[in-house]
């Protein structure tokens, strides 16, 4: 058991069927009489967004001001920007519909807008605010993977430096979160498998990191079983709404689990490859996460072994080899992508995603420089995450 | 009240050990000295060790690193929550990962500033504690390049001429 630890999720749940309709009432409830919706282009153009607007307006319910312009890496100049329209436009709330970029420029507006800064990068830091200005925040999660609904993190990134910064405050964490099942319907096959496989690498980095706790872990083993159940029918069958509720729910919580014990190498690298390579987040996990497992082996035989039941059934776990069950895990894992592979051509290597091996320096300087290599259970210098680098090309 | 007292002023001593061991390692050890030359200039750090306890305030510039009374805009300003805590973290009983890991500080600036702190304080803690302590604060116990006595005699030295004021 951990010396000390610390243990915080307060965003309120809505899940399963009908969760949308329940949204307008929440932002009632929240005091939230003039909503800015925030989204990106595509969700607004495929009907996903419209989805949301038609439920907030059957119960009466209507934005006062839209915006659909957040790129897939957004920056900390759109989310000054958001700031200042929401300003401008008399807003009162946030609810943001997206994946991670979206729901994290939404946390960035929303910290810019209680501490009622001008730029988000002069607040920028750890545990470092204060509550701040009330500014009531719903979000819904339109992929199964980031987690990002309950978190206490936002991941920027910084054009200046092409650097992806994380704002880490509990006030970042939204009021509510809707978790239904039809806002992922329409996930194509690739973007399932890789956002339910970053949801992997949420539950097993939080499960093995030096912050890991008994309250995190018990959130992470439990989606990584819901993964391992559903990610591949998820993958194969879209319209399964069995599947589809089980990865979001998955999602989110292996979101809880690291939010409270944070990430590892995988996500310090697959950050630098982002900024650096422009490898897309969830696909960068899917190829790190087996090379990092066995980079962090000697550390993590014990971890890794008590992970086994949750990924392979308690049956084939025990059927194991105690002295072979952690590297059992890793092949799990390593199985798991490579049928992922077969079913919807989800990249295994940073060849196949495109990378070229002259970015390994750049990208090893900023991994080595992003906070969630601290906690990861070995240390790695630049050198040794070319290493991992080099086994993933 | 005696035992907070005793604490502060022992976190006060290490707290100038440590500057001094950071000033005497860039001319000791290549990977300290590679993390300064990459520091952009005029670069500091603030260290608060508790509710009215010291604090420390450091500056790169020039090719120094200067130990100041106060700076007023830090770029990275590190807070830890007690004086226990620091007590803990200067006397080798939890390391840099460790306190980060329970949420023992707060910080302000850029977390990337923060990993090249640590990387800094991990090679300085490999100098000046001894194997026991640093297999247990320590994720990786880094490769000495020198001596540990050599740091040591020259810190005292740098004392002694009063190198560091």
């Amino acid at each position: 058991m951990n010396k000390y630890f610390e243990f915080q999720n307060a965003v309120k749940l809505l899940c399963g069927d009908s969760a949308l309709e329940r949204l307008a009432n929440e932002l009632e409830h929240l005091g939230a009489r003039a909503p800015m919706l925030l989204s990106d282009a595509v969700l607004a153009k495929i009907g996903t967004m419209q989805q949301v607007v038609d439920a907030m307006a059957a119960e009466g319910c209507t934005p006062a001001c839209t915006f659909t312009d957040i790129p897939v890496d957004s920056s900390l100049k759109v989310v000054n920007d958001i700031a200042a329209l929401y300003r401008s436009s008399g807003c009162d709330s946030l609810v943001a519909v997206g994946g991670g970029s979206v729901i994290d420029t939404a946390k960035g507006v929303r910290l810019v807008l209680s501490q009622e800064a001008e730029d988000i990068l002069a607040i920028g830091g750890v545990e470092n605010l204060v509550r701040g200005q009330y500014i009531p925040f719903v979000v819904v999660p339109t992929t199964a993977g980031t987690g990002s609904e309950c978190t206490g993190v936002a991941v920027i990134r910084n054009d200046a430096n092409g650097v992806k910064m994380e704002f880490l405050s509990p006030f970042v964490e939204p009021d509510v979160a809707v978790i239904d099942p039809r806002m992922t319907a329409g996930l194509p096959p690739k973007a399932t498998a890789s956002t339910g496989f970053d949801a992997m690498v949420h539950a097993i980095e939080a499960c093995t990191c030096l912050q890991a706790n008994p309250m995190s872990t018990a959130y992470g083993t439990t989606a990584i079983k819901l993964i391992c159940e559903n990610l591949e029918e998820a993958t194969r069958n879209g319209s399964n709404k069995k599947a589809r509720y089980a990865m979001a729910v998955a999602s989110t919580m292996a979101g809880i689990a690291f939010s409270n014990s944070m990430v590892g190498a995988v996500h310090a690298i697959g950050h630098a490859l982002g900024g650096v390579s422009h490898v897309p987040h969830a696909v960068a996990m899917t190829i790190l996460l087996p090379h990092v497992m066995r980079y962090n082996l000697e550390r993590c035989t014990e971890s890794y072994a008590a992970l086994l039941p949750w990924l392979v059934g308690m049956d084939a776990a025990m059927a194991t080899p105690a002295e072979k069950r952690a590297a059992a895990a890793i092949e799990a894992v390593e199985g798991l992508a490579r049928r992922l592979n077969t079913l919807c051509g989800l990249p295994l290597t940073l060849r196949e995603a495109g990378v070229s091996r002259d970015d390994f320096a750049k990208v090893a300087e900023f991994a080595v420089n992003d906070g969630a290599l601290i906690v990861n259970p070995r240390a790695a210098d630049e050198a040794q995450v070319i290493e991992i680098l080099n086994a993933a090309y | 009240m005696m035992k907070l007292a005793l604490q502060k002023l022992t976190v006060g001593i290490v707290l100038r050990v440590v500057h001094a061991a950071l000033v005497e390692l860039y001319g000791l050890d290549s990977r300290v000295r590679e993390e300064f030359d990459r520091m952009p200039e005029g670069m500091s750090y603030a260290l608060q060790t508790g509710y009215a306890a010291p604090e420390l305030y450091v500056q790169w510039k020039d090719g120094r690193l200067l130990n100041l009374k106060k700076i007023e805009n830090p770029t990275c300003a590190l807070r830890l929550k007690s004086t226990g805590i620091s007590f803990r973290m200067f006397t080798g009983q939890m390391g840099l990962a460790q306190a980060y890991a329970q949420h023992a500080f707060s910080m302000q600036g850029e977390i990337a500033d923060v990993m090249r702190l640590a990387r800094l304080v991990n090679l300085v803690e490999g100098y000046l504690f001894p194997k026991f302590i640093t297999k247990h604060i320590l994720t990786d116990i880094p490769a000495l390049q020198v001596n540990p006595l050599r740091v040591y005699g020259r810190i005292f030295c740098g004392f002694l001429t009063g190198r560091y004021n």
